[in-house]
C-alpha cells in the first residue's frame, strides 16, 4: 500500500509475457524493414512526401493515443467517468486555422521545422529562442512517455529478478532505460519511414485492442444497460463538473487542453507536422486531420478511457474485485488482468506499451528533426563547413540524425527524473501545457494569421511573455486568481491548468501591445541609428532588459519591483530588436501568412498555378537516361491533355497499388511531351527514389 | 440533486466560446483569401467544418441528456439533428453549385 492507495505487482502470467515478446520482436522487425526506404533525411524525416491520408490517419492514432496515454486517462475514468474523454473531444473550434492556414503553410513553404519557420517569418533571433522553447519542450515530453511507459510496466513486473545468481530489484527508472534502448533502435535505424509504418500496425492493434477490452469488460458487468446503470450519474456526464474539484475541472481544461493544448497539437507539435508533411498534399493532409479528429478521436476516447469506466463500474458492483482506492494509475493494467484471459492480457499490454513507444518514437525523431534543421546546419553554415557534394552532405547529415536520435533518447531519459516528482502523469502532462505551450501557440498563431506581427512582436513575446508566466507561477493567489472561474487555489498545485489562461492572456497581451507600439519602437530605433552614442544606449537597454529579466526569473525584491522589471521588458526589448535588426514586411511574410496562400503556393511550383481539374492516367514506365537534377518525367501529348497538364505543371507518380499507400511514389514536374500514349519517360534516379517496381503501372495525378 | 454546473454550465461554455473561435477561424480564413468556397474542393470542405462542428455539438448533448436519464430523447434528438444538418447541407451544396 502507498498512500492509502492498492498498488500491484507481478501482474500477468509466462503466456501473457511470451506474447509480448513475440509481439515486440515483431514490430522491431517490421520498423527495420522499412528502414531500407530511408535514402536520405527527407525520407529520415518526412518519408519523401508521399502517403496517402489513410496512412497518415492511422499513424497519427498511434501518436496521438500514445501521448495521452492508456495510463492517465484510465486513471481520470476511473476516478471521474466519462468526463475523462474531454481532452479528445475538443480539437475542432481551432480546426478551420489548421486546416486553410497552418497545414497549407507548412507544406508550401517547404520549411523542416517549427523554428525555421520563425526565421523566415521574422528573424534569426526568433528562430533561435523558438528551438529553445521547442527543445525544452520536446525532451520534457520524451520524458513525460517514459515515465508513462514505465509506470505501465511496473505493476506487470516482479519486484526483483534473479540472474545468473545476481539480485536485480525492479526499478522505474531500470525498466524506462530498457525500454528506451529498444525504442531508440528501430528510430534511429529507421527513421520516419519505418515509424510511419510501425504506427500504422501499432495504431490498428491500438484501436482493436482498446475496443476488444471495452467489450470484455461490458461482457464482465452483463451487458451495456447493466454498465451504464451501475455507474453513478456524475461518472456518465461527459464533462466535468465546471470549477471543481481543482485537479480536474472543465473550464481548467477547456484552456488548457482545448486551447492551448490544440494549438500544442496543431500547430507545435512537430512530430504531427512531419506527418503532415509526410502526406502526399495539402488535401490528403486535410483528410487525415478531418478522419483523425473527427471519427478516430472518440474512438480514442472509449479505447483509453474504457478501462477506467469499466474499473468503476466493477468496483461498484464487486468491490472485493476491484477495490474503490486502487491507485488510479494501476487502473489499466488491474482492469484488464481481471477481464482478459492469459495470453489476451499479454496482447492488450503489449498494445499499450506499444501505443506509447509509438509517441516516443514520433517524438525522437521530432526532435532529431529540429536539431538538424535548427542547429547542427546553422553550426555547419556558421562555421562554412562543406567538405563534399550534396548526396555525401546528406549522408553525413542522415549519420548525423541517427547520433542525435540516440542522444535525445538519453536526454529524455535524464527528463524523467524532474517528472517523476509531479504526483500523477496527469498533471506533469498538464503542467507542460499550461506552461511550455503558450508563448509558442501564441507567437506562431499571430504569425500566421497577423501580418503585422513583427519580430520584436515575437521576441518580446517570447521573453516579457515568459516573465510574466514566472510570475504567475511565484505568485499565483494574487495573478492567476482574476481568472480561475471560481476554482479554489489547491496550494501544493496551484491552478495546474486554468494557469493555462493567465498565460494565454499574458502572451498576447504582450504580443498585441508590441505590435500597437512599433511606430513608436521604429522612431526610437531610428533615432538610436543617427545619434552618435546611438550604438551604446542600445547596448545599454539590452543590459537593462537583460536585468531585468534576471530580476523576475531569480526572484530578486518584491513582487512591486518584479512586475516593473517586467514592464521594462515589454519597453526595451522590441527597442533593442528593431534597432538591431531591419525588417522588411513584404520578404517576410509573402507566402508565410494565411493572407497569401496564393503566392506561397506559386512559390512552391516556381511559377503560375494551374488550377483546372483533369483526370488521372495509368501509365507504364519506362528508363531514360538523364542526370541526377534532372526533375522533368514526359508523358505523352495525349495523357498530358487528358490530365490537363502543361510542361512546367507539378506531377504525382505512383504505383498503382493503392494499399501501398504511397510507398512507391515521386514527385515530378511535367517535361516536353512524346508520342507514346499510356507511356511515362522516367530517369533511373526517378525511378530508385520513387522505389518502382519493374512491370508495375503507374498512376499520375497532375498537382498544381 | 442538481447537476447543471455538471452538465450543460461546461456544455453551454464548450460550445459558446467554442462556436465564437470557430466562426473567427472561419472569418479569418476566409477573408484572407486562404479559404475560397467558390473552388469546388474547398466548398466541401465548408460542409465538412460545418458539420463537424454540429457532430460534437450534437454528441456532447446526447450524452448529457442520456447522463441525466433521458436517453431516448438522446438518441432520437441525435439522429434527428445530424439527419437534418445532413440533408441541410446536401441541399445548400447544391443550390451553390447549381448557382455557380
Amino acid at each position: 500500500m502507498e498512500q492509502g492507495l492498492t498498488t500491484f505487482h507481478g501482474i500477468g502470467t509466462t503466456t501473457d509475457w511470451v506474447v509480448m515478446v513475440v509481439y515486440f520482436i515483431a514490430i522491431m522487425l517490421f520498423g527495420s524493414y522499412f528502414g531500407r526506404y530511408t535514402k536520405s533525411t527527407s525520407d529520415f524525416f518526412f518519408g519523401g512526401r508521399r502517403f496517402a491520408w489513410w496512412l497518415i490517419t492511422m499513424s497519427i492514432v498511434a501518436t496521438g493515443v500514445g501521448s495521452h496515454s492508456f495510463v492517465k486517462y484510465s486513471a481520470k475514468g476511473f476516478e471521474h467517468g466519462l468526463s475523462s474523454s474531454i481532452n479528445y473531444l475538443n480539437d475542432w473550434f481551432l480546426f478551420p486555422f489548421f486546416m486553410f492556414g497552418w497545414l497549407p503553410i507548412i507544406v508550401y513553404s517547404k520549411v523542416r521545422s517549427i523554428p525555421e519557420y520563425f526565421e523566415r517569418r521574422f528573424s534569426p533571433t526568433a528562430r533561435f529562442l523558438a528551438t529553445v522553447l521547442l527543445l525544452l519542450y520536446m525532451i520534457g515530453y520524451i520524458g513525460i512517455g517514459l515515465l508513462t511507459l514505465g509506470k505501465a510496466m511496473v505493476p506487470m513486473l516482479p519486484k526483483a529478478f534473479s540472474l545468473f545468481g545476481y539480485h536485480l530489484p525492479v526499478t522505474l527508472m531500470g525498466v524506462i532505460i530498457v525500454i528506451a534502448v529498444i525504442t531508440g533502435i528501430y528510430i534511429t535505424f529507421g527513421g520516419q519511414t519505418a515509424v510511419i509504418f510501425t504506427d500504422l500496425l501499432q495504431g490498428a492493434i491500438l484501436l482493436f485492442a482498446g475496443l476488444f477490452l471495452f467489450g470484455l469488460g461490458l461482457a464482465y458487468v452483463g451487458g451495456i444497460e447493466a454498465f451504464w446503470d451501475l455507474l453513478p450519474t456524475a461518472w456518465k456526464l461527459p464533462l466535468p463538473d465546471f470549477n471543481k474539484p481543482p485537479d480536474f475541472n472543465f473550464v481548467g481544461h477547456f484552456w488548457q487542453d482545448g486551447m492551448a493544448g490544440t494549438i500544442g497539437f496543431l500547430f507545435l507539435n512537430q512530430g504531427l507536422i512531419m506527418r503532415f508533411m509526410a502526406c502526399r498534399s495539402v488535401d490528403e493532409g486535410r483528410k487525415a486531420a478531418t478522419f483523425n479528429i473527427l471519427l478516430t478521436m472518440p474512438l480514442s476516447a472509449i479505447v483509453v478511457g474504457g478501462a477506467g469506466w469499466i474499473g468503476k463500474a466493477i468496483s461498484v458492483a464487486q468491490p472485493d474485485v476491484i477495490a474503490p482506492n486502487t491507485a488510479p494509475d494501476q487502473v489499466f493494467v488491474v482492469v484488464a488482468n481481471v477481464i482478459a484471459s492469459p495470453g489476451v492480457f499479454g496482447f492488450v499490454m503489449a498494445a499499450l506499451v506499444a501505443a506509447l513507444m509509438s509517441t516516443v518514437d514520433t517524438l525522437i525523431n521530432a526532435t532529431a528533426a529540429i536539431f538538424i534543421n535548427d542547429v547542427y546546419r546553422p553550426i555547419k553554415q556558421l562555421l562554412k563547413v562543406h567538405l563534399g557534394t550534396a548526396r555525401q552532405e546528406d549522408r553525413k547529415e542522415l549519420f548525423a540524425a541517427r547520433v542525435a536520435s540516440v542522444g535525445i533518447t538519453v536526454l529524455g531519459v535524464l527528463a524523467v527524473l524532474p517528472l517523476d516528482n509531479f504526483p500523477t502523469v496527469y498533471e506533469a502532462h498538464g503542467f507542460f501545457h499550461s506552461t511550455l505551450t503558450p508563448p509558442l501557440a501564441v507567437a506562431v498563431f499571430l504569425g500566421v494569421f497577423w501580418r503585422r506581427f513583427t519580430p520584436a512582436a515575437v521576441i518580446t513575446t517570447f521573453v516579457a511573455g515568459v516573465a510574466l508566466m514566472i510570475l504567475g507561477a511565484r505568485y499565483p493567489g494574487l495573478l492567476i486568481a482574476p481568472f480561475d472561474h471560481g476554482i479554489v487555489m489547491d496550494p501544493d498545485h496551484p491552478y495546474s491548468y486554468i494557469r493555462a489562461l493567465y498565460n494565454l492572456v499574458v502572451c498576447s497581451g504582450v504580443a498585441v501591445l508590441a505590435v500597437w507600439t512599433t511606430s513608436w519602437q521604429r522612431r526610437l530605433a531610428g533615432r538610436l541609428r543617427a545619434a552618435a552614442s546611438g550604438h551604446r544606449t542600445a547596448v545599454g537597454l539590452g543590459v537593462v532588459a537583460l536585468l531585468s529579466f534576471v530580476v523576475v526569473a531569480a526572484a530578486l525584491g518584491p513582487l512591486a519591483f518584479q512586475l516593473l522589471m517586467s514592464v521594462v521588458l515589454i519597453a526595451a526589448v522590441p527597442v533593442v530588436v528593431t534597432y538591431q535588426g531591419r525588417y522588411d514586411e513584404e520578404e517576410h511574410t509573402l507566402g508565410l501568412t494565411s493572407w497569401s496562400i496564393g503566392e506561397a503556393k506559386r512559390r512552391f511550383k516556381g511559377g503560375e498555378v494551374n488550377e483546372l481539374g483533369g483526370e488521372k492516367v495509368v501509365v507504364r514506365w519506362e528508363l531514360v537516361d538523364g542526370d541526377e537534377a534532372q526533375e522533368t518525367v514526359s508523358f505523352s501529348a495525349e495523357d498530358m491533355e487528358t490530365m490537363e497538364a502543361d510542361v512546367g505543371d507539378l506531377v504525382y507518380l505512383c504505383d498503382r497499388r493503392r494499399w501501398l499507400g504511397g510507398l512507391k511514389s515521386i514527385h515530378a514536374v511535367y517535361g516536353a511531351p512524346h508520342d507514346e500514349p499510356g507511356v511515362v519517360h522516367i530517369t533511373r534516379i526517378q525511378a530508385e527514389a520513387g522505389l518502382f517496381s519493374k512491370g508495375r503501372a503507374l498512376v499520375a495525378e497532375k498537382e498544381m | 440533486m442538481s447537476y447543471f454546473s455538471h452538465s450543460w454550465l461546461p456544455y453551454i461554455y464548450q460550445y459558446g466560446l467554442g462556436a465564437l473561435v470557430f466562426a473567427i477561424g472561419l472569418w479569418i480564413t476566409l477573408r484572407s483569401g486562404s479559404f475560397t468556397p467558390s473552388l469546388p474542393r474547398h466548398r466541401k470542405w465548408l460542409v465538412v467544418l460545418l458539420l463537424g462542428f454540429v457532430w460534437y455539438l450534437v454528441l456532447h448533448g446526447a450524452l448529457t441528456l442520456a447522463a441525466l436519464g433521458h436517453e431516448r430523447t438522446a438518441l432520437i434528438g441525435a439522429v434527428a439533428v445530424m439527419a437534418v444538418s445532413a440533408v441541410l447541407s446536401l441541399v445548400w451544396t447544391r443550390r451553390v453549385r447549381g448557382g455557380a
